[in-house]
């Protein structure tokens, strides 16, 4: 598929014609900062964007998702996926989702998940502001995104949009696209690559060296505790992280005290309950019950577990985690490199 | 997308289906035993080992093993202890009344590994659950077996659960059963210590096949007794509990370092997991 530029002056009209055809979700402002939401304007629309607040993955594994809905005659499946367009996805957040397709598609298909993932259409774009903590340029970075429809690039006069899936070249009806020519298709090359030149952070290791490390040092439990010492267990890294998709499961009665849903919400394996369970009589018995144990949790998840599975690791370079730390300890390329120092 | 399941043509995984308590019974103060029947008359294809969860809509669910043998494949029994809001809630259903289940999930045990070799068992307090599926499927299936060798520890006489089968086994000659409780009471005349109290009173030879299910702390302290014995650690099938929500291998309470308790387990060969550092 070729790919196609509109102007800037005509920008805004495809972004209202799509509104028009569906819902539209993408960066928008909140204060200082910025959320994934459902577009109302095009004005809203906040392509500049450093990172947001929340990675994408809300919209197909939301923070309370209901699996089942009951009465008292009969209970059934709550999943109602939603057609709609996701414009404005940074690259490493779409490899978050690539990360989260296959680990919620593999062993057991999980449709809560993945319903909603197949009726929306994602529209990439670039990077044009780069947030203090990232260091996606330097994770990776031999994995491409992949989970996306069609990819968008902010170049002088417009943008080219490059359509990478029929889903993608659907989207061309709603502007005034022409076809891009070679020197805006190269512009568009040379933005995206310098993107990658602006992280301030990076890891100085290869991923198989982090891995090879990162395992060995599994049974340094003063490392451990040492990188831990200030941990609040509050699992805001977990909550931030666009790979993480952990989740706990209540039941909860409506009003009329007889129907009611069956809901999962997001959970943090860095919250001290994560892995207790009760024996009885008041006993309990905690399969991480420390604060090192579970940092190390994280950190295995992050840097050697699922590497073999992804082919990379769990991780994008976001830098959401580094910021969203109230103590900062969270921070990927800080730990790594504390650990490949030990 | 890559991925070539559409979600129309997938199974829902967490629908359960419903169930139908055909019997209860109240072993001990705590714990109480349902004989279970499905309502749509299908069936539940499980075998020995292998865990459900079970819920009660309202309330949530609760991973548990299944306490029968498929040899009888009408009904399945359960035995759910009280200790928090699901659990407390299920055992206040009684015979006639419904709830639901999702299963089996996960790998029980593998019993080809365990025909046509001296099996012990090694069962502590809770533990007898889910390894009496196995009991009775290798009671079921005798001739498949050959010697067959049951420890049973519990803290205290009255926190002994299946007291029928217990007095059933205690005079069978097709198992070799012994039993022990960490603490008697003046009723109790049988061996009063911890499990491995159980081993010299049996000659077991490095062939055997060994299941270990029982509180976590049991587990290191069996494995000496069998290494002592020259078992090798493949032949050593550890059944494990973990916290579980999903069952299906995505919500990540059961992991042991990068393993699903609930879908890689719950029962692995111990040689699996012994280098897992969050396993014992």
């Amino acid at each position: 598929m070729s790919s196609m530029f509109i102007k800037d002056d005509d920008f805004s009209a495809f972004v209202t014609t799509m509104i028009e055809a569906g819902p539209v979700y993408g960066p928008v402002a909140k204060r200082s900062r910025f959320i994934f939401e459902r577009l109302e304007s095009p004005e809203e629309l906040r392509l500049d964007y450093d990172v947001t607040i929340l990675p994408p993955k809300k919209l197909f594994f939301p923070p309370a998702q209901d699996l089942i809905r009951f009465d008292a005659d009969e209970f059934k499946s709550a999943i109602d996926p939603e057609e709609k367009v996701l414009l404005g996805v940074h690259f490493y957040d779409v490899k978050g989702l690539d990360q989260t397709d296959l680990l919620y598609s593999e062993r057991n298909f999980d449709s809560s998940y993945m319903a909603n993932r197949q009726t929306t259409t994602i529209v990439a774009s670039n990077i044009q502001n780069v947030s203090d903590r990232a260091f996606f340029a330097s994770v990776g970075a031999g994995v491409p995104a992949k989970g996306h429809d069609a990819f968008l690039t902010s170049i002088t006069g417009g943008y080219v949009f490059e359509p990478l899936t029929e889903r993608g070249e659907a989207l061309l009806k709603h502007g005034a696209f022409v076809a891009a020519t070679d020197a805006q298709v190269a512009e568009a090359e040379k933005v995206n690559a310098e993107a990658l030149t602006k992280c301030k952070e990076k890891h100085e290791h290869s991923a198989e060296d982090i891995a090879a490390k990162v395992a060995a040092a599994f049974d340094n439990e003063d490392l451990w505790s040492e990188l831990a010492e200030d941990c609040f267990s509050c699992g805001s890294c977990n909550t931030v992280c666009p790979t993480c998709y952990c989740f706990d499961v209540q039941d909860t009665w409506n009003v009329d005290a007889v129907s009611g849903q069956r809901t999962r919400y997001w959970d943090a394996c860095l919250t001290a309950d994560f892995a207790q369970v009760s024996l009885g009589e008041g006993a309990t018995e905690n399969f991480r019950g420390s604060r090192g144990e579970r940092f190390r949790h994280r950190f295995m998840r992050k840097s050697v577990y699922l590497n073999d599975k992804l082919g990379q690791p769990a991780c994008v370079g976001c830098g959401r985690c580094s910021a969203a730390c109230t103590a900062d300890i969270a921070d990927p390329v800080r730990v790594i490199d504390r650990i490949m120092a030990s | 997308m890559s991925h070539q399941c559409h979600w129309t043509e997938a199974v829902d995984l967490f629908l359960p289906r419903e169930a139908k308590i055909v019997k209860t019974a109240q072993p001990t103060e705590l714990e109480k035993h349902f004989t279970l029947q499905m309502i749509d008359g299908e069936p539940v294809d499980f075998q020995p080992g292998q865990i459900m969860e079970l819920g009660l809509l309202g309330y949530g669910e609760i991973p548990i093993g299944f306490a029968s043998s498929p040899t009888n494949p009408e009904t399945f029994d359960v035995v759910v202890r009280s200790v928090g809001r699901v659990s407390k809630a299920i055992n206040q259903l009684e015979a006639g009344d419904t709830l639901q289940m999702r299963g089996p999930l996960g790998h029980g045990f593998d019993l080809d590994k365990l025909r046509g070799h001296d099996v012990l068992i090694v069962a502590g307090g809770i533990g007898l659950c889910p390894t009496r599926s196995l009991i009775n499927y290798i009671l079921d299936r005798r001739d498949e077996f050959n010697r067959f060798v049951l420890f049973y520890g519990t803290r205290e006489p009255c926190l002994q659960l299946f007291t029928d089968d217990l007095a059933c086994w205690r005079g069978m000659e097709d198992v070799e059963y012994f039993e022990t409780v960490d603490q008697g009471d003046p009723s109790w005349t049988g061996n009063v210590g911890v499990i491995t109290t159980l081993f010299p009173k049996v000659e077991l030879g490095p062939e055997t096949r060994a299941v270990i299910c029982g509180p976590p702390v049991f587990y290191k302290f069996v494995v000496r007794e069998l290494d002592g014995i020259g078992v090798p650690h493949e032949n050593i099938f550890v059944d494990l509990e973990r916290r579980m929500k999903c069952g299906v291998g995505k919500c990540g309470h059961c992991q042991i370092n990068d393993k699903y308790t609930c879908v890689d387990g719950p029962v692995f060969a111990y040689s699996e997991v012994e280098d897992l550092g969050e396993a014992f």
